[in-house]
């Protein structure tokens, strides 16, 4: 019965992410890393005792520390990601507007 | 007199571009010619400018799906009929080029595609770079019930429709092949292949090149065309 719980709420998240995609909410490219996950999870739900299997060869004695793990390393690689994407926009943005300031001050003078 | 502009994107092509140039000047006089430098490290535009050519730099380098846009643009804000996308590192031949407008003009198709292996013209093309084609010809067909031979070819001439939407388009893909000629049949578009003879590119490195890099393309192409499918249902004979 637990197991149903999971599955279903693994594959909403999943059906969320292709549902905002096609919506064209949420573009292609971006998406593709949330797709994954939304994935992972609904392959977790349906054979929860995969993770025991990989633990094991981790040689990690209590195998949902190895979930975390992942999560954690799955957040920070994606905030990482997105924080960079945040650093080159900012410079983008500033590099048009003075550029944008330029024309048309010189629009004005002409 | 139709209005025909060749949009050529150019990333570092100082060592081809002016050849590229010289050549549709003489095999296609008719044609007006915009070169749009994706912020090139060398002297591109330089060249291009002494060579009476109208030049787009574009304001940081955005790969060449978006400096193609650009020109795209361009084109769509100066009324031209149709544009032809051309290769700045010598690929495509700019005779060729005519029989890409003529058939346009022919058969009504909105997109023509010049492709390489439609007969056998002789162009020596890694095997790789074969199997992938195919691989994306099978996906074409499957997803659009259509034969494109060659759907990664970026030697296309458009007409105005379509420069409308691909100017006008948010989110242009980062590498307009399959996944765009998929979307734009199913859209109800009509596209039609000839053949045309190609180059090996002389000078200059591929935006393909290496090991990774293929795989991600790959992967990335899979993945967009399985949501093209859900977002772009099929629509036929109706724009």
């Amino acid at each position: 019965m637990k197991k149903i719980y999971f599955i279903i709420l693994a594959v909403f998240s999943l059906i969320y992410v292709i549902v905002e995609v096609r919506k064209k909410q949420f573009s292609i490219k971006e998406s593709f890393w949330w797709f994954i996950a939304a994935l992972v999870m609904v392959l977790l739900a349906i054979f929860p005792y995969s993770f025991d299997y990989f633990a094991k060869l981790l040689n990690i004695a209590y195998p949902p520390s190895l979930l975390f793990v992942i999560c954690i390393v799955f957040l920070l690689f994606i905030n990482f990601k997105n924080s960079k994407k945040i650093a080159e926009q900012q410079d983008k943005i500033i590099e048009l507007a003075e550029r944008v300031a330029i024309l048309e001050s010189e629009s004005q003078d002409k | 007199m139709d209005k025909i502009l060749f949009v050529i994107p150019a990333y570092n092509e100082a060592l081809n571009i002016e050849k590229v140039i010289k050549e549709i000047k003489r095999d296609a006089k008719f044609a007006d010619i915009l070169v749009v430098n994706d912020c090139s490290k060398d002297n591109t535009a330089e060249i291009v400018r002494k060579n009476k050519v109208k030049c787009i730099d574009n304001v940081f380098n955005m790969k060449y799906a978006m400096a193609v846009q650009t020109g795209l643009k361009y084109a769509y804000k100066h009324d031209y009929d149709y544009v032809v996308q051309f290769d700045a590192d010598g690929q495509h031949i700019a005779s060729e080029a005519l029989k890409l407008i003529d058939t346009m003009k022919k058969t009504n198709a909105d997109i023509v595609i010049g492709s390489r292996y439609l007969k056998d013209l002789g162009y020596p093309c890694p095997i790789m770079r074969r199997i992938g084609t195919k691989i994306f010809e099978i996906m074409v067909r499957i997803s659009c019930k259509q034969r494109i031979v060659d759907p990664l070819s970026g030697f296309q001439c458009l007409n105005r429709s379509v420069i409308e939407r691909y100017s006008k388009m948010g989110g242009y893909p980062e590498f307009p092949d399959a996944n765009l000629v998929i979307e734009m049949i199913r859209a109800g578009y009509k596209i039609t292949e000839v053949p045309a003879k190609m180059r090996l590119r002389e000078n200059g490195e591929s935006m393909h090149g290496g090991i990774i890099k293929p795989i991600k393309y790959m992967i990335n192409m899979f993945y967009t065309i399985f949501f093209i499918l859900i977002q772009t249902p099929v629509k036929r004979g109706s724009k």
